[in-house]
């Protein structure tokens, strides 16, 4: 029996989102009972002497006097309606403060990888097609350093050269457009050299490839060899790759560096919170990120098989 | 991977050199006066001007600028700079009229206050006897839920006499009202009746509420009608950054003029340092209900066994000095000269545990909140460690605040509570009344119980003459000498980095007024 090709692909778009789903609710559980086992926030909130009876008042008022499974059931419950419960600390919707700092992470996250592909793929092409010359191995060194070092620490050494020696650029915060070149270059090169790393190896191998070599000894040159077979044929690696990079950058880069930045974004927020035990606002933080990573995935995903005719059932 | 780590060295080596470049090292000052230096600064340009206003460096945001709502420092910094009490801390921590003219206390239960006339509000609402009574009314609502809970105790009401003069009414004699005056702010009825008030606060101060961008700064500036001295830096912004480094980087490339709680290590490499002894009191809370530490004579030793100096010179590098075995400095209602730090003696600490019939020592639990308080595990490994030399073996148990607090709280008779504890104690009443929660048997945080000290401190709760309450809290520290409810440990330093330009003197009680600060050239 043979399917039709767009059957197949909503059958996958279909069984992704399941998949994604599970996930989500797993994250919820999971972000839940970490909260519940960290300590009772009320403990952190009540004045310094408060008594076991205010402590009690507290607790009822906000429902921490509950069981576990009763307190979970409710804020499903919430949840699956938008209602993300009430931030102890601000004393207002939890996903408030959330959506304020969103277009901040949003921001940021695509003028960082936009650097990082950029970097990270135009240099990965130039090193991989040929191995081996100055410009290879001195790109291939950096790339290294680059992905061994901690982000944060990166971020560090950028501000004391850039806005403390040179005092080109502001050290922190975003209150110009100039706060935001900091940031975007520590992400873009943390990123972009582990896309370098990639392309590079993905290039070399395509060019060492039969084909290439018969290419070339039909006397067509080698640059256009590379511009019309390589890249074509590592540009599907290529994409995937920066999408790859972007997932995981959303997934904790660009919030360490958030915070090294004073950038008010989520990241930021979400580790504010943690501090705080203020868990509402850090359990809507979670969640929509991880709404975000795994719609990213799936994007990716169906991405490379729109792509790459070889995924696709024929 | 070689090639990565040459590289990491090199970066390191270009940014250690940066460093060095830029900073001198701080020359010493004494107990009282702060420690200043001056960089040599050849001075570059700023990337961040600022015109004629200020910035501050806070590691953390407000939850709500309702100055009645909340304590917490970060919150304090902002509003104290835009309400006021009835009542102010001069320099020396001394109590002084502000809002209220003259005080005085008329009845047992009763606290007299006549107001400035010259007073308005930033909203123009009018400041008088209405306004206090709608302030204090607000505060003390059991619904309202303020973390100023010292601040509240023993009051019950307000009345208006008239429209200048106005009566705090408290449950029974309280001595603590005036100190109390000092931090519970006035706030205007109409606009602190409204459920926003915590995002646009208005109240009497030198600085009004101008903006607040989340997630970035709070903005104040210079309000006109202001009836004391108008303040000389005309406006200024709170601004958050998280991360220590980043906060000394913006204060060293000169985009900042201050940085609050600044650490230890960093001390040499602002541009202006200053380092005063704070309200802070650090201690290990001993639970006297604990068959191997009942004996008074064991926890003297614990506090013979160890070295504050040391504490003080290593770990806090000199930012902080052995307090007096008291919770309390000399400017404090209470404080006994007579009494001093414990001297650090280990073989007499190991011949008293001998003689309380403890040769070998015991072990004992030690709790220490996590990251709660300024080197709290470091000093708590130190003392553990100094312990163990006399035979006394500590057990570290580290937890979350929340849980901390929950383990902590088990009253002292319960088998259930804690041996001892690590924390510190800030003396915001500048007042050892304060303290009673912990050395009265029943206060809430007491694991001590001596008839003599309830029978001190009732007495003192029964008069509001400060003489006689001072010479009778004095006697209770003395008690606590002989009978130590603690390890007395530290009294801890505040620690400030400040913009070469910047001219501040700071206060006793830990609170930044903008208003007290100029810029110089």
């Amino acid at each position: 029996m043979k399917q039709s090709p767009s059957t197949s692909m909503g059958r996958f778009v279909i069984g992704r989102l399941r998949d994604g789903a599970v996930v989500l609710i797993l994250v919820v559980l999971v972000i839940f009972v970490l909260a519940f086992v960290v300590g009772n926030p009320v403990e952190y909130y009540a004045p310094p002497d408060a008594t076991q009876e205010d402590i009690d008042r507290l607790n009822r008022i906000l429902g921490f006097d509950r069981p576990f499974h009763i307190q979970f059931v409710d804020y499903f419950g919430g949840l699956i309606q938008g209602d993300f419960g009430e931030s102890l600390f601000q004393r207002r919707p939890a996903i408030k403060p959330i959506m304020e700092a969103l277009p901040a992470t949003i921001l940021l996250s695509l003028t960082g990888i936009a650097l990082a592909g950029v970097l990270g793929s135009i240099g990965g092409v130039l090193a991989g097609v040929r191995p081996g010359t100055l410009f290879d191995r001195v790109s291939n060194f950096i790339s290294v350093a680059l992905v061994s070092v901690p982000n944060f620490w990166l971020g560090l050494v950028l501000i004391v050269i850039f806005a403390v020696q040179l005092r080109i650029l502001p050290t922190s915060g975003f209150f110009d457009n100039q706060g935001i070149i900091l940031p975007t270059l520590t992400l873009g090169l943390v990123h972009g050299g582990r896309i370098f790393l990639i392309v590079r190896s993905v290039t070399f191998e395509e060019t060492t490839k039969p084909y290439v070599m018969v290419a070339e000894s039909k006397g067509l040159p080698f640059s256009y060899v590379v511009g019309r077979h390589v890249l074509r044929n590592a540009g599907l690696t290529i994409a995937t790759t920066v999408g790859w990079e972007y997932v995981r950058m959303m997934g904790g880069t660009a919030f360490a560096i958030e915070f090294v930045f004073a950038w008010p974004g989520v990241g930021n927020l979400m580790i504010d919170s943690a501090h705080r035990q203020d868990f509402p606002v850090l359990q809507a933080g979670v969640i929509l990120t991880g709404v975000f990573v795994v719609t990213a995935n799936i994007v990716v995903d169906l991405g490379s098989r729109v792509l790459d005719r070889r995924l696709q059932p024929v | 991977m070689p090639r990565a780590r040459t590289l990491l060295l090199a970066l390191a080596l270009v940014l250690a050199a940066c460093q060095g470049a830029e900073t001198t090292t701080t020359t010493g000052g004494s107990d009282t006066t702060p420690a200043t230096t001056a960089a040599d600064g050849t001075t570059t340009t700023t990337a961040a001007p600022v015109a004629e206003g200020i910035i501050i460096a806070l590691a953390t945001e407000p939850s709500t600028l309702d100055g009645q709502l909340v304590n917490d420092r970060s919150s304090r910094v902002v509003t104290n700079n835009i309400v006021e009490g009835l009542l102010f801390r001069d320099q020396s921590g001394e109590i002084v009229p502000y809002l209220a003219e003259t005080y005085e206390a008329i009845a047992d239960d009763r606290w007299q206050f006549t107001l400035r006339q010259d007073v308005t509000f930033h909203n123009g609402e009018a400041f008088n006897a209405d306004a206090v009574v709608f302030s204090i009314m607000r505060i003390i609502a059991d619904d309202y839920e303020t973390q100023k809970t010292s601040y509240i105790e023993g009051l019950v009401g307000a009345e208006a006499v008239d429209e200048y003069t106005v009566d705090i009414i408290t449950d029974g004699i309280s001595p603590v009202v005036p100190a109390q005056m000092t931090s519970i702010p006035i706030v205007p009825p109409e606009a602190g009746a409204d459920a926003g008030y915590g995002d646009n606060p208005v109240g009497t101060g030198p600085y009004q509420f101008v903006s607040w961008d989340r997630g970035q700064q709070i903005t104040l500036e210079a309000y006109d009608g202001y009836w004391g001295e108008a303040p000389a830096i005309q406006s200024f912004s709170i601004r958050f950054i998280p991360d220590a480094q980043t906060s000394l980087a913006a204060l060293q490339a000169g985009e900042i003029d201050m940085v609050l709680d600044l650490l230890p290590e960093q001390a040499d490499l602002v541009p202006v340092f200053v380092s005063t002894p704070g309200p802070e009191f650090s201690y290990i809370q001993l639970n006297t209900y604990k068959e191997f530490l009942a004996d008074p004579l064991v926890r003297q030793a614990l506090n013979y066994a160890v070295d504050k100096e040391t504490l003080a010179a290593t770990i806090y590098e000199g930012h902080a000095r052995p307090n007096d075995a008291q919770h309390l400095s000399a400017s404090m209602l209470g404080y006994n000269e007579s009494v001093d730090a414990f001297p650090y003696d280990p073989e007499l600490a190991m011949q008293m545990l001998t003689d309380a019939g403890y040769p070998e020592g015991f072990t004992m639990e030690l709790h220490v909140p996590i990251g709660r308080f300024l080197k709290g595990n470091e000093t708590a490994e130190f003392v553990a460690a100094q312990l163990g030399e006399v035979g006394v073996i500590v057990e570290i148990v580290l937890t979350e605040f929340s849980v901390h607090r929950e383990v902590t709280r088990i009253p002292g008779p319960d088998p259930a509570s804690v041996d001892s504890r690590y924390g510190w104690n800030s003396n915001e009443w500048f007042d050892a009344a304060r303290y009673s929660g912990f050395f009265s048997c029943e206060g809430g945080s007491s694991k001590i119980c001596i008839d003599e000290i309830d029978a001190l401190h009732e007495e003192a709760s029964s008069t509001n003459d400060a003489e006689t309450r001072d010479q009778l809290y004095q006697q209770i520290w003395a008690i606590l000498h002989e009978n130590p409810l603690s390890i007395y440990l530290l009294q801890q330093n505040l620690l400030y980095g400040l913009s070469d330009r910047l001219q501040w003197e700071p206060r006793v009680d830990d609170e930044v007024l903008v208003a007290s600060m100029s810029l110089t050239g």
